[in-house]
């Protein structure tokens, strides 16, 4: 899953959310496979973000897995004595190693 | 450092020359909200002859961050469905906020992030001001700015500290300074007259212990720099999680299933908020271009 802005949308990008007006009500639901009618209706409507299935557009200096769960040891690493925050880090980590499996 | 130089720090923080000055429609709109004569379209009319304030505050009020259900387009609507008081939060929040996102965009987003923890654990404490807690979450490292901002020098020296020696920020600051962001953040917040509800939370951000009156929001803030941190969201090569206050803790009193949900929740609406971050960011980039 992966949040883009609506000026990156391509055609057979698959939405992962809802894609709702601005007064709430929705505009395209997820799942639908967008087709150029539907990107030129998202941005007509102002809509600036959307949220699309797998990652289709590569952002720069994107880290891997791996070097995420390790970012998240080293952020935590001063309060391993703290059993609440220990608890908070680890439901962090299979958060994170989630949302990569679902993409 | 000799404490000579610590106190030739401390009387040019107090002074903050550099830093702007809250806009003087504050001082007025806290009037206008103070006396029961006020109208919503006198107070809309205020506000919008500030165009640029009126903007800001349309754009913070509709974004995800707020999270009201319906999208709000007057500024009357506004007042009206929000009161003056969310009101005078939220141009508070819109001032500070600019001077936050042109400094420094990273503390910006960790800032921004803390708000949002801030808006979930007190919607779920069911604080009396959920808004303030969350304007108190969004400026609390406003003392960052100020430090940058009046000893540019000396805050080059202080990410240098961090850097080489992998302490915090705030531990950086002790030493070198002998004062720490979050005293610099009161003394601004005072001086800018901003309410003891606001001013207390910034100052004891990281000692709750000692935030005589409003021990719960404190914590509140706390404990949401803590859990935005853990997400991810610190401030340049300081990226720890700080110390846990006991006090904090115990009040916040959270169980694991509280913590999943409100992990849940707050994954759910920064999700919403990266939307707004990354639109402001196209925004600045094509502004800068064109």
């Amino acid at each position: 899953m992966q949040q883009i802005l609506s000026m990156q949308a391509a055609e057979g990008m698959v939405l992962a959310k809802d894609v709702l007006t601005a007064d709430g009500r929705i505009l395209c639901g997820k799942g639908t496979a967008l087709t150029t009618t539907i990107i030129e209706r998202i941005r007509k409507m102002d809509i600036s973000f959307i949220t699309v299935e797998g990652h289709p557009v590569q952002v720069e200096g994107e880290k891997s897995l791996e070097q995420e769960l390790g970012d998240i040891e080293e952020i935590f690493s001063r309060v391993k004595h703290v059993p609440p925050l220990m608890y908070i880090k680890k439901r962090i980590m299979q958060r994170k190693a989630e949302s990569r499996k679902a993409s | 450092m000799e404490d000579t130089k610590k106190s030739q720090f401390r009387s040019a923080l107090r002074e903050v020359k550099s830093l702007p000055t809250l806009p003087g429609i504050i001082a007025k709109l806290t009037r206008m909200a103070e006396d029961p004569d006020t109208t919503t379209e006198q107070m809309g009319k205020v506000i919008s002859k500030d165009h640029i304030l009126a903007a800001k505050l349309l754009k913070l009020v509709n974004s995800a961050f707020y999270g009201f259900p319906q999208k709000i387009s007057s500024l009357n609507s506004a007042i009206i469905l929000l009161g003056f008081n969310v009101i005078k939060s939220l141009i508070i929040s819109s001032s500070i906020f600019e001077l936050m996102e042109s400094q420094d965009v990273e503390l910006w987003e960790h800032s921004l992030g803390c708000a949002v923890v801030c808006s979930v654990l007190a919607k779920r404490l069911e604080v009396s001001d959920p808004e303030e807690v969350s304007t108190a979450g969004l400026i609390h490292d406003i003392g960052k700015v100020a430090i940058k901002m009046e000893l540019k020098q000396e805050f080059e020296m202080l990410k240098q500290m961090v850097h080489d020696r992998h302490i915090s920020m705030f531990d950086a600051e002790k030493e070198l300074l002998g004062v720490d962001h979050a005293e610099v953040g009161g003394w601004l917040a005072k001086s800018w007259n901003l309410p003891a509800k606001l001013v207390g939370p910034i100052a004891f951000h990281h000692n709750p212990l000692e935030a005589k009156d409003e021990q719960l929001s404190t914590s509140i803030i706390h404990f949401s720099d803590i859990l935005i941190r853990g997400l991810g969201y610190g401030h340049g090569e300081d990226v720890w999680v700080p110390p846990l206050s006991k006090t904090a803790w115990q009040l916040l009193n959270l169980t694991p299933k509280d913590l999943d949900e409100i992990i849940d929740e707050v994954e759910e609406k920064l999700w919403d908020v990266k939307g707004f971050s990354l639109e402001i960011q196209a925004e600045l980039e094509s502004g800068m271009t064109s």
